[in-house]
């Protein structure tokens, strides 16, 4: 494949001044056993090709199914059409980068292709039944998936390199309802499956047929449970949670493309900006966040990236003092950058590659575990994997919900709190982080739903966090 | 001739690839052809701009109540026979663990007709022009230059052909056409406006009209606040469709409601609305994206969901519907073969009109209220109170002693579909097909159809601030 895309590129028309090529194979396969049922068991297969030019001083992208030489040649015709019809514009160069050449793939000890469908289905039918224990649980879902993606890269400027990864990830959820009220418990989290750049091994970790037991408990006890009251509370966010809140307040603010107006019409912009690159206090001394495509197991974790940037890991924010954003090789450049912060990411073969998130995780603190942390706060609310979320263009003004919530007293968990909500500033919010659990609590968490980019991209990133304790946080807002 | 022309039709793949799968269990063999175009643009200057040419083959096997699918893109023989031996393998598999609820595939009934008009031959053709984008950014770039303000946005158009052939002989086969831009116009302090256009035509996007309107709405005066509280509201059409989307998720999903998930599970039949709320899902109606069948081969029809303010129904797919039970069936509303594990969801949503003339006409009563024109990350909270919260975004304004005045900051609401349809006083006559040209995946185009709307007590939740 490597061999048709350098062959087909080694003969672009003189007037394209740039011009890259990728081959996307993509296996999938998603189960999920519902009320005691199989209720969807899927699989797809698909490849294709997405050719990105520079011609005329616009830029064009065209992508077809199948791998032949005449599919490559389509896309290539049919990229330089659409960027000779754009309407003038500045030259909008890219930052250099050194050529990708080789072969990267993620490591995995059981490949969950090789996983039989009777063991996975076994597996989600041994832990779903375990929810089924009560009539007011009205739906219990034990899901799994597994993916392959192969990826062959090359460009006009010597960029030769393929990569294979292979991903996978499960969950189980209960749905209780009580008259008006609805309750959801979910294990090991709520978004994408917590899936992870890794084999079967991962979801063998999980536990879900030890963990169904808890999950159904804990939903039904919150039909009952007292709602969660309002007012300007001591927060620990637990790790899942925490992912989600990093992925909205700061790995999107972070992103340069949205700095400088580029998604402006759709995700929107940032309440950062260019100039504040070294100098803006984004949070507490405490906060520190790494960009890392380098960390095993991540969702963001490659060779290279969809540009054929090699994989870096960057210090995004230093003792809360902002260091660095997201970037590919155009917004980069647009700001006098000498390189792309190796962010560029596309959905598949049918889209090109924009400004997205790798693995942006906070780093480990020194508050020792969960348990001592809750331990060294006198009064506070502990909240749990994430039930809703939204943030408004700039990535400032926030409210997030979670599952579960448990008070805090005296240094100990105590009842059971639902429908938890809190509400806050980006700065200020981080700017009220005091204390972050130690290396041993942390851990990655997949996102597989992130959104952006129009035709829309869904782009799966992982996020490393461990428990951690906010203070002066408004709760109770919904 | 173009390798399109030249290319087997999607009835053509599907019939192939169904003679392909191997006998014993259902088969339903999908098959969708994709071609689109898109054009983003940004600071006044075009930034992406994306063709997609691609066919999808879904192959659906049933045995003994288990529906398994396998996909592919593939089109050649060995291809295809491989996607239907892993589809069977997989229903076998899935049978093992005992009977299945799924109700089996649907077969063709006598004078059905599935061709709503959701295709335009030249609109296709011309649709898919490089050049054509280019113009209407070009003059999207004027117009805002008029103003002196920037320009950024999205203009796609794209044509999607979609065929059936199922082993119960349903045999189905559309072309769907679409096209969508949005514009928001921004100057140099950050104030923006949005306006946006939705349509089977690429030709009837009108950009001079779409941007003009989107830069009258940047207001150069400063932006006032408002503090969290409940006040009146004037929703614009784009405002509405995006509450009523949320609406067709959270409470006319059929499968929630079986599941007693549902916002009306229990209440078909009360009043859920104000009096004089009427919504229906109209596939056939040109004011929408037309579409004849849905997903399981199932043709689509009107169907009444609120009347009145009361609650009359939600939408099936085939499973849906079979654990509904009673007399309930599919009323078109499949989102993929054998239906998706969300549930089956409305696509042509219209919401009746009233009697006011314009959004002025509907502010007239207020005294102090809000405006918006644009939600923005809406997210459910609380999913059988329909309750919502979300931004507005790109042209939020202050209504006062009757007249919109001035532009505010941006609010964060928290409030209820069902509660702001309850509160609901007057509608504008005219409506509008809106959506958000969210395209994400196969392209699925589709919008409502809805007009302005006046409401009491929306209840805004947060503000926004500057930080430095």
């Amino acid at each position: 494949m490597l061999d048709l895309l350098t062959e087909v590129l080694g003969a672009v028309p003189s007037r394209c001044t740039y011009a890259e090529a990728r081959h996307v194979a993509t296996d999938e396969e998603d189960l999920l056993v519902r009320n005691g049922r199989v209720d969807h068991i899927d699989a797809s297969a698909s490849d294709g090709i997405g050719v990105r030019v520079r011609a005329g001083g616009g830029w064009g992208f065209a992508a077809t199914r199948g791998s032949t030489p005449a599919s490559v040649e389509r896309a290539l015709a049919r990229a330089l059409a659409i960027a000779e019809s754009q309407p003038s514009a500045p030259a909008r160069p890219l930052a250099a980068v050194v050529p990708a050449r080789g072969h990267w793939s993620c490591a995995h000890e059981i490949d969950p292709f090789d996983v039989s469908l009777e063991d996975k289905l076994a597996l989600l039918f041994a832990a779903e039944e375990l929810l089924r224990v009560d009539p007011r649980i009205v739906r219990s879902d034990a899901t799994c998936e597994s993916r392959r993606v192969r990826t062959a890269f090359a460009s006009t400027e010597g960029a030769a390199c393929t990569q294979e990864r292979v991903e996978c990830g499960a969950s189980i959820a209960a749905t209780a309802v009580d008259g008006d009220a609805l309750q959801v418990r979910s294990h090991p989290g709520s978004h994408g499956s917590a899936a992870a750049c890794a084999g079967w091994e991962h979801v063998l970790g999980f536990d879900l047929v030890a963990n169904a037991p808890r999950v159904v408990a804990e939903a039904l006890e919150l039909l009952v449970a007292p709602d969660c009251p309002a007012g300007r509370r001591t927060v620990i966010l637990g790790g899942e949670q925490l992912a989600l809140q990093i992925h909205e307040s700061i790995g999107h603010a972070l992103e340069l493309d949205r700095m400088l107006l580029m998604e402006a019409s759709y995700a929107g912009t940032s309440w950062v900006v260019p100039g504040d690159l070294g100098r803006l206090r984004y949070g507490s001394e405490q906060l520190n966040i790494t960009a890392d495509a380098t960390l095993p197991g991540g969702l963001g974790t490659f060779g290279w990236d969809d540009e054929g940037v090699a994989a870096a890991r960057t210090a995004l924010i230093e003792a809360g003092r902002l260091r660095a954003a997201l970037s590919d090789r155009g917004s980069a450049a647009a700001i006098g950058l000498q390189r792309s912060g190796g962010c560029a990411r596309a959905d598949g073969f049918a889209r090109q590659p924009i400004v997205r998130m790798t693995n942006v995780s906070i780093e480990p603190g020194g508050a020792g575990t969960l348990a001592d942390l809750v331990a060294d706060t006198d009064d506070g609310l502990y909240l749990e994997t994430n039930r809703s979320w939204s943030i408004d263009d700039r990535r400032l003004h926030f409210q997030f919900g979670t599952e579960v919530a448990r008070e805090i007293c005296g240094g100990e968990l105590g009842r059971l709190l639902r429908n938890p909500s809190y509400a806050g500033v980006t700065p200020t919010f981080w700017g009220g982080l005091d204390a972050v659990c130690s290396a041993p609590a942390w851990r990655l968490w997949g996102v597989g739903n992130c959104g952006k980019g129009e035709p829309g991209q869904v782009m799966r990133v992982s996020h490393g966090t461990a428990p951690a304790r906010f203070r002066d946080v408004q709760v109770g807002v919904a | 001739m173009s390798a399109a022309a030249t290319a087997p039709s999607p009835a053509e793949i599907a019939e192939r690839a169904l003679g392909l799968a191997a006998p014993g269990g259902e088969v339903q063999v999908t098959v969708v052809r994709e071609r689109a175009l898109t054009s983003r643009f940004a600071r006044s200057a075009p930034t992406q701009a994306t063709g997609v040419d691609d066919t999808e083959v879904d192959i659906l096997v049933v045995r003994d109540g288990h529906a398994a699918l396998a996909s592919t893109n593939r089109l050649d023989d060995d291809a295809l026979r491989d996607a239907a031996r892993r589809a069977d393998a997989a229903a076998r598999a899935s049978a093992r663990s005992g009977p299945g609820a799924y109700p089996g595939l649907p077969e063709p009934e006598p004078g059905e007709r599935t061709d709503a008009g959701g295709f335009d031959a030249a609109a296709a053709a011309a649709g898919l022009a490089p050049e054509l984008a280019g113009a209407a950014l070009s003059t999207a770039f004027a117009v805002a230059a008029e103003h002196g303000l920037e320009a950024f946005g999205i203009w796609t158009a794209g044509a999607v052909r979609t065929a059936i052939a199922s082993s119960t002989d349903l045999r189905r086969d559309e072309e769907v056409t679409d096209a969508f831009m949005k514009v928001i116009c921004r100057d140099v302090a950050g104030r923006t406006g949005f306006a946006s256009a939705t349509a089977r035509c690429a030709d009837a996007i009108d950009a001079q009209a779409v941007t003009w309107r989107a830069a009258e709405k940047v207001d150069g005066q400063p932006l006032a606040e408002l503090g969290p509280g409940s006040y009146p509201v004037v929703f614009e059409p784009a405002a509405v469709g995006v509450l009523l989307e949320f609406l067709g998720t959270l409470a006319l999903n059929g499968l929630s409601h079986a599941e007693g998930r549902g916002a009306l599970s229990g209440r078909l039949g009360s009043a859920v609305c104000a009096p004089g709320i009427e919504l229906v899902d109209d596939p056939g109606s040109r004011r929408t994206l037309p579409r004849g069948f849905d997903l399981e081969g199932t043709v689509k029809a009107p169907l009444t969901l609120i009347q009145d303010g009361v609650a009359r129904a939600v939408v099936h797919d085939r499973r849906s519907a079979a654990l509904a039970g009673a007399a309930a069936r599919s009323s078109g509303h499949a989102t993929r073969p054998a239906g998706s594990p969300y549930g089956p969801s409305p696509t042509n949503l219209v919401l009746g009109g009233g009697d006011a003339a314009d959004v002025g006409e509907l502010a007239a009563p207020i005294e102090r209220g809000i405006y918006v024109t644009r939600l923005w990350y809406v997210n459910t909270v609380r999913e059988k109170e329909t309750l919502l919260t979300g931004m507005t975004r790109d042209g939020t304004f202050l209504i006062e002693d009757g007249a919109i005045t001035r532009p505010l900051r941006d609010v964060r609401f928290t409030d209820s579909v069902l509660r702001l349809l309850g509160a609901t006083e007057a509608l504008t006559a005219a409506q509008q097909l809106v959506s958000e040209g969210e395209l994400y995946g196969r392209r699925f185009a589709h919008g409502v159809v809805c007009p302005a709307l006046r409401a009491g007590g929306f209840r805004v939740s947060g503000g926004t601030q500057e930080v430095r």
